[in-house]
């Protein structure tokens, strides 16, 4: 097998679609040009793509597709667009999640606008990353919700969230008295 | 949530990969909703008002955010949760808990009786209702009890359900202050007073939050340094630094977006702050107002972050930095001194001034700062560097420029008035630090950079002074190596008493050693080359009352040696001051030939060398630590360099040199023997004599200077000082049996020329002399003047080495000495012709070398010349006698069988008159021989 059949990867979306993570990049963030040795590097963004690789091997693979059952393509492709723009990263220790709670930055420009998009979308690549295992795009997702429900009223979050209230409403008086300490002023 | 379902069809044949598994699933997707883990990570991200907003949504959101882990570790953020605490409380309410339903049960257990007889009606039965419910009622009771007692106490914490119970010993926490404007006092202690409680971790944040936050955002969304509120509710300096103090350590708990920014706006803010009181404090410093603003404002900026900056201000414009008294210049002790030499007075008074002031200075440090004792250390420590360093470093290079042995001293001088220095500080009260230790660290810093030069320039000045004082004295030794042999034979002639002159030498070289452990006086008494002047006044200075003025002569060692000891020399005291000159004169001359092959003297010197290297070393062992450890080992180098240059360039090429001496020493070759001595063998014995003496030296140097202060270690078989020292005094040992090895030679050989040319014919074979009574009665009675001489020489060298050597090795160097002596005497014996009258004077003879002999205690010999006094009897036996003769021939236990009757009949033959008795022994002896048979 040559080196660049070596490196590419194909990923099949739930809906069927196979995406070829070397041939037929995203045409907009001009993807062909990565050159093959970095194909790999994308995909590997993900832990779970990365540990499944080391598992089976290259021969264990071959030409297959490698199945993401629960993201459909275009949630794919913004992940893969997201790895694509993050490929040169370093790639983070998994720390005491203590420690790193402190260290939250803030959400970086090109994050911000990757980001900026409806809220079903944003779910889906939160919870695509999660099921990947990309750390940092979990990471960026989480930072943008928060953002998203800063200063909203519960009535709102629970809209966004879709949950549906079980307090009475004197049990929920009774929370926001307990917290009163909380309250801006 | 997602959910899968197998697809009916079977993996395609062939695809043995997990992939064609994962392929033939698919999943239903529904409505996205977040799991709960990541509502979890996103409410990490938000700020706490929002938390408690997102609490209020449902109960398992407000499960997640009451979550007590999440409180904890902001608590643990700010430093103000106790593990140990926590634990400890929780444990105390476990107890707590247990012995309530321990009280309950027992409380139920008559009542279970009536319970048990009638199930249905209970509690109506038995009046105290409290005390007659079930168990299950029990339970349920104790938690009603509770609610009461907590809504008793109008807590907060009225619902809890969710939340671990514990009680809280003492009042309750008080409620979250609604206004924190109305009790500022207790704002400023609310970190300190938080608890540690589990279970409570946010209702105890819910407090800090309470109280610090309103200001914390108020500062940070200030514009302006004047708007926050901070500043207007405190009014107090130090209420301000407790309060900015308090806010920074808040600021750790809040890890919300955006939190940097708020962080260092802070920062800037607290910045601010910090520079106005500083400047407070620079005023009140500048006016030198100790106990008035300085004081007040440096325990605020001590609340704010510890002073630090305070500190740093008051030490940098600390007027002690500029104060022209203690600045001293280190050049006077070079220039002060007299050339190539350096003096440390100087710096003895500059490090005095040094520490009076330093000391003043604790005292005010004590009066402004609220923790001084840090403060003052910061103060050493920059003494050290500014001042010390400023001090000894240049004086240090300077001295190595000029020379090195004043570089020596001075790098050990100072680091002992260093360390002094440090030693006689007074830390200010609450001082944490062990002012030993300290000491030892700050004068470590002070003299790390010089410390690998200057021991490496120790070890090398201390070899090459070795070298030179060894070579030196080589050279000399050269410059006169023609007339050395020549040397030796004039001196020995002049030699009068051999004997006598040993033991005074023995007395001379012992005595420095006695003297060594205490004063060490490098000038040998053997001055016979270094200048008499100075050995005289090393002489003086030991006995200053004692020297005669009135006496022309400068007998170095004469003189010395009855003041210092004491010892009356066999003739030294009573004798006549010329005599005793003369006896100096002649005991110099003497040890001139020993110093010829090694000297005393140079060991001496290098000895002394040594020793004040190894002091001046010994002083960096104090430190202790890694240094401490380098400056132990060099000190031992120097010691194993001392014995290397000692053993092997001195004493070994000594002991050589003497025995190639007595190698090529031939008696015939020398004229005169009239002397007791064989010249080589006694030069040679008088150098293990020195040898020895050497050895002692070393022994006390090494108990004394390093196994004293426990610079090696005397039980440590592999410590490389032991180690050398046994070499050293192997190699002495070894050289020393070679030696004697060759001297026995030597010895005998003397022994055998003497018995060949002064033994006459006539002494056992006397002429009939015609006069015959008188000329018997004189001369025959006692030993031959032959047998006088030959025991004279010998013992003279056996007991020369008594008290020097070791006494096995004198042992068998006297058992070899006898053995060989008396196979001489026997050659001897037979070479001769021995009458009758003769045999007296034989007998007599034998019975001297007898006596000589039990001298020695030493048995086995002692038979030897038992069977020779023995065998000199057959000469006594009249010719008419010759049947007896043949018996004692014959009787072999006569000899102790140390003859056999053969050899016995070999002596015989040396009678005079052998012709004529012959036959009649010879019949006697085979004629018996027959009659046994």
């Amino acid at each position: 097998m040559s080196d660049a059949k070596l490196q590419k990867i194909l990923l099949q979306s739930n809906d069927g679609v196979t995406i070829d993570v070397g041939k037929s990049p995203p045409l907009d963030i001009g993807f062909w040009r990565t050159p093959p040795s970095l194909y790999r590097a994308v995909a590997e963004r993900s832990v779970l793509i990365r540990n499944m690789l080391e598992d089976l091997g290259d021969e264990g693979i071959g030409n297959q597709a490698i199945p993401i059952p629960n993201v459909n393509e275009a949630v794919l492709k913004k992940v893969i667009e997201w790895c694509d723009h993050h490929r040169n990263d370093p790639v983070q220790p998994a720390d005491e999640e203590a420690d790193t709670r402190k260290k939250t930055t803030d959400i970086e420009e090109w994050d911000q606008k990757f980001m900026q998009v409806d809220q079903e979308m944003l779910f889906e690549v939160i919870l695509a990353a999660n099921y990947l295992d990309i750390k940092p795009l979990l990471d960026v997702g989480c930072k943008t919700v928060a953002n998203m429900i800063k200063g909203k009223s519960p009535e709102e979050i629970r809209k966004t969230f879709n949950i549906t209230n079980d307090f009475t409403p004197e049990e929920e008086e009774h929370i926001r008295r307990e917290n009163e300490w909380a309250e801006d002023r | 949530m997602s959910n899968f379902k197998r697809a009916p069809l079977a993996p395609a044949p062939g695809s043995k990969s997990i992939l064609s598994t994962l392929q033939a699933t698919t999943m239903i997707d529904s409505k996205p909703t977040l799991p709960a883990e990541i509502l979890v990570t996103i409410l990490d991200y938000l700020p706490v008002p929002d938390q408690m907003r997102f609490a209020r949504a449902s109960r398992r959101l407000k499960e997640m955010v009451y979550d007590d882990t999440r409180w904890v570790a902001r608590l643990k953020a700010m430093g103000c949760w106790d593990e140990a605490e926590a634990r400890r409380r929780f444990e105390e309410g476990m107890r707590r808990r247990r012995e309530r339903e321990a009280a309950a049960a027992a409380a139920i257990a008559p009542a279970a009786v009536g319970v048990g007889a009638v199930p249905g009606t209970t509690g109506a039965v038995v009046p105290p209702p409290r005390t007659s419910t079930t168990l299950f009622d029990a339970a349920e009771e104790e938690q009603q009890r509770e609610r009461e007692k907590d809504r008793r106490a109008k807590q907060v914490t009225e619902v809890r359900n969710g939340f671990e119970t514990l009680k809280v010993s003492g009042q309750p926490p008080p409620q979250a202050h609604k206004d924190p404007f109305h009790d500022p006092e207790a704002l400023l202690d609310v970190i300190k007073n938080a608890r540690s409680i589990r279970g409570l971790a946010r209702q105890e944040y819910g407090k800090i939050y309470g109280a610090l936050a309103p200001f914390y955002f108020d500062l940070v969304n200030s514009r302006s340094h004047a708007d926050p509120i901070i500043f207007k509710v405190f009014r107090d300096p130090e209420r301000q630094a407790q309060m900015l103090a308090n806010l920074h350590t808040f600021a750790k708990s809040d890890w919300s977006t955006g939190w940097q920014q708020r962080e260092d706006k802070l920062h800037s803010m607290k910045t601010i702050f910090e520079s106005a009181v500083l400047r407070e404090f620079e005023q009140g410093y500048e006016y030198w107002d100790v106990d008035g603003r300085m004081r007040k404002y440096a325990h605020v900026l001590d609340v704010l972050n510890g002073a630090t900056a305070g500190i740093e201000l008051f030490i940098q414009k600390h007027p002690i930095f500029t104060d022209k008294e203690v600045l001293m210049n280190s050049m006077d002790c070079i220039n002060q001194a007299p050339a190539d030499s350096i003096t440390l007075e100087p710096s003895r008074v500059f490090f005095e001034v040094l520490a009076k002031k330093v000391n003043e200075q604790a005292g005010i440090m004590e009066r402004i700062f609220p923790r001084p004792g840090h403060v003052f250390w910061t103060f050493v420590d920059k003494v050290r560097e500014d001042i010390v360093m400023e001090y000894t470093t240049p004086l240090l290079d300077e001295a190595h420029e000029r020379n090195l042995l004043s570089y020596l001293k001075a790098t050990s001088g100072l680091f002992e008035q260093t360390m002094q220095f440090f030693l006689t500080l007074t830390p200010p009260k609450g001082a944490k630090e062990n002012l030993e230790d300290k000491a030892k660290e700050l004068a470590l810093r002070i003299f790390e950079p010089h410390l690998d030069l200057y021991m490496q320039e120790e070890l090398d000045y201390f070899i090459r002074h070795a070298e030179a004082e060894v070579g030196d004295w080589e050279k000399k030794l050269s410059e006169q190596d023609a007339s050395v042999e020549s040397f030796y034979m004039g001196n020995f002639n002049r030699q009068a008493d051999k004997k006598d002159f040993l033991t005074s030498f023995k007395k001379v070289v012992m005595m420095p050693v006695t003297v060594l452990p205490t004063s060490f006086p490098i000038a040998s008494p053997f001055g016979a080359r270094t200048p008499v002047p100075a050995t005289t006044a090393n002489g003086s200075s030991l006995a200053a009352p004692s020297p005669q003025p009135s006496r022309p002569q400068s007998p170095g060692i004469g003189d010395a040696v009855p003041d210092r000891k004491g010892t009356p020399l066999p003739d030294g005291l009573k004798a006549p001051t010329d005599e005793l000159a003369a006896k100096a004169a002649l005991m110099t001359s003497r040890l001139e030939g020993i110093k010829s092959l090694f000297s005393i003297e140079v060991a001496l010197n290098l000895v002394h060398a040594a020793k004040s290297s190894l002091g001046r070393a010994a002083v960096f062992i104090s430190l202790g630590g890694q240094a401490g450890g380098e400056a132990r080992e060099q000190c031992e180098s120097i010691f194993v360099n001392l014995l290397r240059t000692l053993g092997n360039r001195h004493v070994k090429p000594g002991f050589e040199k003497a025995v190639e001496h007595l190698s090529h020493y031939n008696p015939r070759d020398v004229v005169d023997h009239n002397k007791a001595g064989v010249a080589p063998l006694v030069t040679f014995i008088e150098l293990v004599n020195v040898g020895d003496l050497i050895s002692q030296m070393i022994d006390v140097f090494y108990e004394q200077q390093l196994a004293g202060p426990r610079i090696a270690d005397r039980n440590d078989f592999l410590d490389p000082s032991g180690l050398a020292k046994k070499k050293f005094e192997q190699m002495l040992d070894e050289s020393v049996a070679a030696g004697l090895n060759k001297g026995i030679d030597v010895l005998m050989d003397e022994v055998e020329y003497i018995c060949a040319t002064t033994q006459l014919p006539t002494d056992y074979n006397p002429l009939p002399p015609p006069e015959k009574n008188n000329g018997v009665t004189d001369s025959d009675m006692g030993p031959t003047h032959t047998a006088r001489r030959v025991v004279e020489l010998v013992s003279s060298h056996t007991s020369m080495l008594v008290g020097s050597t070791e006494k096995t090795m004198l042992d068998v160097f006297n058992g070899e000495v006898g053995l060989r002596l008396f196979t001489a005497v026997c050659k001897h014996l037979k070479r001769q012709r021995i009458s009758t009258d003769g045999a007296i004077k034989l007998i007599a003879d034998m019975n001297l070398y007898f006596d000589y002999i039990r001298k020695l205690k030493n048995n086995d010999l002692l038979d030897y010349f038992k069977a020779l006094r023995e065998l000199s009897q057959i000469y006594l036996i009249a010719p008419n006698h010759a049947k007896e003769m043949a018996t004692i021939i014959a009787d072999g236990d006569r000899f102790g069988g140390i003859f056999r009757a053969e050899e016995v009949y070999e002596f015989a033959e040396r009678r005079a008159d052998w012709y004529q008795v012959r036959r009649d022994v010879e019949r006697a002896m085979y004629g018996l021989e027959c009659l046994v048979m």
